[in-house]
């Protein structure tokens, strides 16, 4: 009964909780250089992916195995080609190019704490892989890019069917004698698949011309909004460089081109005729992981007297010390992350 | 006229950024010694950490903006059509890749991808590029921080395969399509672990020696790919070249058949 109660209470689109979840943790993997920051956000992406994610994706290898691989290639790397700071382990002969010189402990804490960036971003990304699915991803790509929207939907649709025609074109061809013996062996089964698949591209073509695709818009932009298009990416790029010289400006620059460029997707995207099947409101949970996680990035990224951004970045030179976290960012990370499991208990039984 | 002037700025822009976002890590001490001269400059030590955020936002931004263009351009239901089925196909070619692993970095996308270039042209090759990616990425589970570069740094395989200049004689065509493949194999290899770079070496060269110039950041970088990368790349330039000799002349004359009547128009 209680359960029955808790799978009644979320009703709304779970993947928009988890893309507000994937952008805290990515924007607090990459934004700490710091190895604390870093295995907080890794023990809970990993707790959130085990509980929620379905089974992981069998493409490529497990992440354990990679992690260890990055960790002792970074520590390895950095340890023997930096040669800063104050605890001497040994040291190479002074004539070996790049590595010569004294090996420290400090430069290797360094490659840790690099190893440890990389390795949170992969889990982050590898549990939001598990728990959004990939027609959900689908729904997310800009209305403004109807077009491109289409190729994909194509391609996605095609890629079984594709799949099982390969299997097929074996199959007719090992009737007919053919042995799969050296590369030359896959011309008499990569060819037919791309003469299928581009006849089969005409049919779908023509079907859909017959439909009407493209009789009624000009899929050219009006000059006006190519205009507009390239002063957002023009304003963008100087805000980027000024960041460097006058760091407001600069920042300001980039927010605005941001937004130009922003508000133009979302109109274009209005002006693009299409039906829902199921409409997906905004519900009161997702509201609140909005506002958790508008506080979290605003923790974060903006330079709040409160708090202590400087623990966000752990240089371990000259001698080596104890990285520190600041607590009200570390809460922050904390519960925002872990909110989807108070939010969505029970979704999906 | 003044279409084509800020069409071709979008394009300019785009290629600036593109590269920038590639490249930043090079330029990053340098600019940090010329603005430290700034009163309102901010200290390397908080750039370091929101360099990379603010160079793939910027780096999306600019995607986003091409694509528009791009699709504004070139895009008629012949071209959604084939685009969609040769995306579907190089989808199927990286699962295989998954279940039967070439060597080093092999990938079995970077023949069709030139190939497709080389004969629709320079727009259809970026496209190609592009979507193979996004495409693949979504069907293998893939999505990461790492898509938008590797769907710049798959768009210029295509793109540049459609500037390739046309050789009479097959067997012409055909060596030049290997070599170009191969040196894409290494090059690819290159500028996609450039995303990662930062991380590696410190957004601000820190992990280096700080206030190191542009060219001694390249030839530490060039030092690291030489150790850690050009065995693994090379096994995808080699992948690329013998696939391109042994299934190429096939490819293109049954893709260029298919692009005469792709291009039939009734005026």
């Amino acid at each position: 009964m209680k359960m029955a109660a808790r799978a009644a209470r979320y009703r709304g689109d779970s993947s928009r909780i988890w893309l507000m979840w994937t952008v805290i943790a990515a924007v607090i993997a990459v934004m700490a250089r710091n190895p604390l920051y870093s295995l907080l956000v890794l023990i809970i992406t990993r707790i959130v992916g085990h509980a929620f994610g379905g089974k992981p994706s069998e493409s490529g290898l497990p992440l354990t195995r990679i992690a260890v691989v990055i960790l002792l290639f970074s520590v390895i790397f950095n340890g023997l080609s930096v040669h800063v700071g104050s605890t001497i382990l040994f040291r190479l002969p002074s004539n070996w190019p790049l590595l010569g010189g004294p090996i420290t402990l400090e430069a290797a804490a360094f490659g840790f704490t690099s190893g440890m960036m990389l390795v949170t971003m992969l889990a982050v990304f590898a549990a939001f892989n598990r728990l959004v699915p990939s027609s959900e991803l689908i729904r997310l790509m800009p209305r403004a890019l109807r077009d491109l929207g289409i190729v994909i939907l194509i391609a996605v649709t095609y890629v079984p069917e594709t799949s099982r025609q390969l299997g097929r074109i074996r199959e007719a061809q090992a009737i007919r004698g053919h042995q799969m013996r050296g590369l030359k062996d896959w011309r008499p089964i990569i060819i037919p698949l791309l003469i299928g698949g581009m006849e089969r591209a005409m049919s779908v073509a023509e079907s859909m011309v017959s439909r009407g695709y493209g009789a009624t818009t000009s899929a050219r932009q009006p000059a006006a909004i190519q205009l507009t298009l390239a002063a957002g990416l023009l304003m963008t790029l100087i805000g980027w460089f000024l960041t460097y010289w006058i760091g407001w400006l600069g920042y300001l620059l980039l927010s605005v081109g941001a937004a130009i460029i922003a508000v133009l997707f979302f109109q274009l995207g209005r002006g693009v005729p299409h039906t829902k099947y199921r409409t997906r409101g905004w519900v009161r949970e997702d509201l609140i992981m909005l506002a958790a996680s508008l506080v979290t990035l605003l923790v974060v990224l903006l330079p709040l007297p409160i708090v202590d951004r400087t623990t966000l970045t752990y240089i371990p030179y000259p001698s080596l010390h104890a990285p520190t976290l600041d607590p009200i960012i570390a809460a922050a990370a904390t519960l925002s992350l872990l909110l989807p499991v108070l939010l969505l208990q029970g979704h999906g039984e | 006229m003044i279409r084509r002037l800020l069409s071709g700025t979008i394009y300019f822009l785009s290629g600036i950024i593109g590269v920038l976002a590639f490249t930043y890590p090079f330029l990053l001490p340098t600019l940090n010694r010329l603005g430290a001269g700034s009163s309102s400059a901010l200290s390397a030590a908080a750039h370091q950490s929101d360099a990379p955020l603010l160079t793939f936002i910027m780096l999306v931004l600019c995607l986003g903006v091409l694509l528009i263009e791009i699709q504004g351009q070139a895009v008629s239901a012949k071209v959604v059509a084939a685009l969609g089925i040769l995306v579907a196909i190089t989808a199927v070619l990286r699962f295989l890749e998954v279940a039967i692993p070439g060597p080093g970095g092999f990938s079995l996308i970077f023949a069709p991808l030139i190939i497709a270039g080389y004969v629709f042209g320079a727009r259809f090759g970026f496209l190609m590029g592009t979507m193979s990616m996004l495409v693949s990425a979504l069907v293998t589970g893939n999505v990461g921080p790492w898509l938008p570069y590797q769907m710049f740094a798959a768009g210029w395989v295509g793109l540049s395969a459609g500037w390739l200049p046309r050789v009479a004689g097959s067997k012409r065509q055909i060596a030049m399509l290997a070599a170009f493949s191969f040196i894409w194999g290494l090059l690819f290899g290159a500028i996609m672990n450039l995303y990662f770079w930062p991380f590696i070496s410190g957004a601000d060269g820190l992990g280096w020696e700080p206030g190191i110039g542009i060219g001694e950041s390249v030839r530490r970088y060039f030092g690291f790919y030489l150790a850690t990368s050009v065995i693994w790349d090379l096994g995808r330039s080699f992948g690329n070249a013998v696939l391109i000799v042994v299934l190429g002349m096939p490819t293109v004359r049954a893709l260029s058949r298919f692009r005469d009547r792709f291009e039939f128009k009734v005026t």
